[in-house]
């Protein structure tokens, strides 16, 4: 069941679509950077951008920050959001739970699927964005190829690419979230449209009640909270204390929303 | 094949279906008629595990549904309301996804499996075309293929002649009745009267969720006890039939009797002219709509 | 049950919170002892310090009106008091301060700037001032027993911390109280709350919200820079040491009956720096550039009076006045003191 699920999000083009443009604007942010030499001021601008401009290898954290905010999460709600409603409109999803393909597995088999697409987004964003990166900025002028970290002091190369692999890891988690607000929708609608507007809506609101201060006693429970905390990777020593909580939080939504996602499907009349 | 008690469905205040007993057996071939919005679909969806059952059980192939649906519903093959596939990909690619998606496709013989079904139902030359380029027919056809990939020993159909031309009609038709002779079950839901009768041996006949009618389609149209005769000479005939007549129009006379061969011979003795003679049977349309009250598209005043 | 789990997750956070602390019976006198010898007790964490004043204050103040505005997130690793490192973290970078013996590196990432300055003697507050033991420190250092008063404990980064109150000595201040949770056996300030005059919430809080007491490694507070290409090296660390240096104005020694401060006013700088406790009045010559664009941005902002001698504005507790030119220069005086004193400053220093 998994496989059938992968092999409809492989040969499904618009997979390959959303993971194309989710490509393109961290690119073009580096041609621009590139031609014209001009980077954002300090403290505007997507994290690591000023930086990139003296060394290309810092690009793939700059790539995910420009993506992380929006065009991750959209692509992630679209892929979430249509896994049971886009069945559900097509009409296959009767003949799949008909024949019978068990409608744990189906959801278990869709949840692979998707965490399978969030991990390919930002795997060929990060690599994508370290050839394009390293291409158009060169990989700095430091010593042994080091790169300076959000901190100042150097980071060896191998240190680097280790805080890279878990910038990408905590990335993908933290669309995992995301992810399950979408398939809850999708089982809850028929509609994919409808379920990833859902899940951007929550997103959105979301990002608005973090820059209230009002809602200060709110802000911990916020999805997209802790997103950023990745750039917390970058720092020397690590600052662990967003990401762990960033972690945690996460895996509270997943499983909440996972268990009334469960909870909704088996028990859902499939009429569509 | 079919067993259900006391099946009811309620979407909240609105009862679709209110309480009903299939039995269908192994090797039937079994008409579902009933107007629109009488509970068919929810009833066939409720088979299928589908739609889960507000009260009351549902057995498809001896084991209970949706409980142990896992164990049978592979060995049944569906086509619920209209046929859906994923329009990107070809026949080929759908058909192989959907026997995957579920126990009882060998992966060894699927190829095999998904080639026959495509002869069977005329798509055998389609190519790698997506479905999305495919006439309603070609749909259809595809969506019967889907239900035979498993060489099912249940067909549960609903409309399966549905966007076919006429020829198309006559080959699914002429499919149908092959693989019910070959011991094939077939359960067809359909509002078509003249498709069950030329398919079906047994039909039930719901009306606002409720079965008002199972039984096999020669007794329900077996000899009502009246003869219907045409006669040139109406006038004549109805003078002389006075007690024993039921209905006259025009040229057409429908007579109460219990002996035919009497009642032409007391006829032509008198110099009536009989050009039609026949004992009367009800049509399968005038069953449906003795049992049935009304149409559910149309609003009534309650 | 799905909803029961999750308010039992909900409420977690706020039931440990609300886990009573232990109190100890420790004296207010004893705990500002503490206080007092606690510069050389090596720690390490993350504080998070939260201002209350909207400075109207941009362009060359901008590091300062952030920090007595804003949210400040702070790392810090302390070993001792010419031994540490305060980084300021920021979602998109960060800046940070190293201080070793001879001096002090200050980072900025998102500037790529890595400068190197000797600790001045008269400087603008900076991030390391708000890390709650060191503000603990400069707030309570000068308190007296008898102006303290003990406050039920609170638990601070998971430590049971006994609490202290204390009002300032002297009349004309505009702050209200400062109330500190201190860990009471190295002395380090947890919390410190700086409440003004009127107004409900603190117009500073800093707190340490996880504190380890081990002594950091020393690569821990030791700055490399990554990229020589950026490192500059200055003498000054910001405009207030600048203008300490450079200019020729000299501050009397005491100024509306507060006393200098011992820090070096009047023998080498021009910065003068008065009161006692949390009493602070600092009188800043200006030269006639800085002092147009500021008085514009001063005039410009809601709630600036007219006074005697100059441009007067209260933020909160703190009130500032810039006095009218005389001979191309103007003080600006600033502080945590009533207007009155402003104008009674500012009428010393015109004579």
């Amino acid at each position: 069941m998994i496989g059938v699920e992968l092999r409809k999000l492989v040969r499904r083009p618009r997979t390959w679509v959303v993971i194309g443009l989710l490509n393109a604007l961290p690119t073009l942010v580096a041609v621009l950077l590139a031609v014209t030499d001009l980077a954002p001021r300090p403290g505007t601008g997507p994290a690591f951008l000023s930086a990139v401009l003296s060394n290309g290898v810092l690009f793939p954290a700059a790539a995910l920050a420009i993506v992380l905010p929006l065009f991750l999460p959209v692509s992630v709600a679209i892929v979430a959001g249509d896994a049971v409603a886009g069945e559900a409109q097509a009409g296959t999803l009767r003949y799949l739970i008909a024949r019978p393909a068990g409608r744990t597995r189906l959801l278990v088999a869709k949840l692979v699927a998707v965490l399978v697409f969030v991990a390919l987004a930002v795997v060929v964003v990060t690599v994508t964005a370290y050839f394009v990166g390293t291409a158009l900025f060169g990989t700095g002028s430091l010593d042994g190829g080091a790169v300076g970290a959000v901190s100042g002091v150097p980071l060896s190369p191998r240190q680097a690419v280790w805080r890279t692999v878990l910038a990408m890891a905590y990335v993908a988690f933290s669309m995992l979230g995301v992810a399950a607000v979408a398939l809850f929708l999708s089982t809850v609608t028929d509609s994919p449209l409808a379920a990833a507007m859902g899940a951007l809506a929550v997103l959105v609101a979301s990002s608005l009640l973090l820059t209230l201060e009002a809602a200060g006693a709110l802000q911990p429970y916020l999805p997209t909270r802790y997103w950023l905390a990745f750039v917390d990777l970058f720092r020397q020593p690590i600052l662990w204390r967003d990401l762990v909580r960033g972690i945690g939080l996460q895996a509270v939504y997943v499983a909440v929303l996972l268990a009334a996602t469960w909870a909704n499907f088996t028990t859902k009349d499939i009429t569509s | 094949m079919i067993r259900t008690r006391g099946l009811v469905k309620r979407y909240g205040g609105v009862t679709a279906v209110a309480g009903i007993d299939l039995d269908v057996e192994s090797g039937d071939s079994y008409g579902f008629l009933g107007p629109n919005g009488s509970g068919k679909t929810t009833t066939v969806r409720m088979l299928l595990g589908l739609v889960l059952p507000t009260a009351g059980t549902v057995e498809v192939l001896g084991a209970p549904i949706p409980k142990r649906a896992r164990q049978v519903l592979h060995r049944v093959g569906a086509l619920v309301e209209s046929p859906a596939a994923y329009g990107h990909l070809g026949a080929r690619a759908n058909l192989s996804l959907l026997d995957a998606a579920g126990p009882g496709g060998s992966r060894r013989t699927r190829r095999a499996r998904i080639d026959e079904a495509l002869e069977q139902v005329g798509l055998a030359e389609v190519g790698r075309r997506p479905v999305r380029a495919y006439s309603l027919g070609m749909r259809q056809r595809l969506g019967l293929a889907a239900a035979l990939i498993r060489r099912p020993e249940l067909l549960i159909l609903d409309e399966p002649t549905n966007g076919l031309d006429p020829r198309g009609i006559q080959e699914i038709r002429a499919l149908l009745l092959a693989l019910n002779a070959a011991g094939t079950t077939l359960f067809l839901s359909s509002h078509l009267l003249a498709e069950v009768e030329q398919l079906c041996r047994r039909v039930g006949v719901v009306d606002r969720g409720r079965l008002v009618l199972q039984d096999t389609l020669a007794a329900l149209r077996a000899p009502t006890g009246a003869v219907v005769l045409r006669t040139p000479d109406p006038e004549w005939a109805v003078g002389l039939l006075d007690g024993e007549l039921a209905e006259r129009s025009g040229d057409r006379l429908v007579v109460r009797t219990d002996d035919p061969a009497a009642l032409n011979a007391r006829l032509v003795g008198q110099g009536i002219r009989i050009t039609e003679l026949a004992a009367q049977r009800r049509t399968l349309e005038e069953v449906v709509l003795d049992a049935t009250t009304t149409s559910a598209d149309r609003p009534e005043a309650s | 049950m799905v909803a029961t789990g999750v308010a039992v997750l909900v409420a977690l956070p706020y039931a440990v919170g609300a886990l009573p602390a232990r109190d100890s019976a420790v004296s207010a006198g004893a705990l500002l002892d503490a206080v007092r010898s606690s510069a050389d007790v090596p720690h390490s964490g993350y504080a998070e310090s939260v201002g209350g004043l909207a400075l109207p204050l941009t362009e060359d103040f901008t590091a300062l009106t952030d920090l007595l505005g804003a949210r400040t997130r702070l790392r810090v690793w302390w070993r001792g008091d010419t031994d540490w490192r305060v980084d300021t973290v920021r979602a998109t970078g960060e800046s940070g301060l190293y201080r070793d013996a001879d001096g002090l590196w200050s980072w900025d990432f998102e500037r790529r700037s890595a400068v190197r300055t000797t600790e001045p003697t008269v400087r603008l507050p900076r991030a390391a001032d708000v890390e709650p033991a060191a503000l603990a420190r400069r707030l309570l250092s000068e308190a007296r027993p008898r102006d303290a008063e003990r406050l039920p404990a609170r638990r601070v980064a998971g430590r049971d911390a006994p609490g202290i109150r204390v009002r300032p000595a002297a009349g004309g201040s505009t702050i209200d109280r400062v109330d500190a949770w201190i860990d009471p056996g190295s002395g380090l300030g947890l919390r410190v709350e700086v409440h003004g005059t009127g107004g409900t919430r603190p117009v500073l809080e800093s707190a340490y919200l996880s504190l380890d007491l081990g002594t950091p490694p020393p690569a821990s507070t030791r700055f490399v820079p990554a990229d020589p290409a950026t490192v500059r090296g200055e003498i000054n660390t910001d405009l207030a040491a600048a203008i300490n240096v450079f200019s020729p104005a000299r501050p009397p020694a005491t100024l509306a009956g507060l006393p200098a401060r011992g820090e070096g006013v009047g023998s080498v700088g021009s910065v003068g720096s008065y009161g006692t406790g949390f009493t602070l009045l600092i009188a800043l010559p200006l030269p006639g550039r800085l002092s147009r664009q500021l008085r514009g941005q001063l005039a410009d902002s809601p709630g600036a009076t007219r006074a005697a001698a100059g441009v007067r504005l209260a933020v909160g507790p703190l009130s500032l006045l810039l006095t009218d030119p005389v001979d191309r220069r103007s003080w600006l005086l600033t502080g945590t003191v009533t207007a009155a004193t402003l104008d009674r400053a500012a009428a010393e220093l015109a004579r």
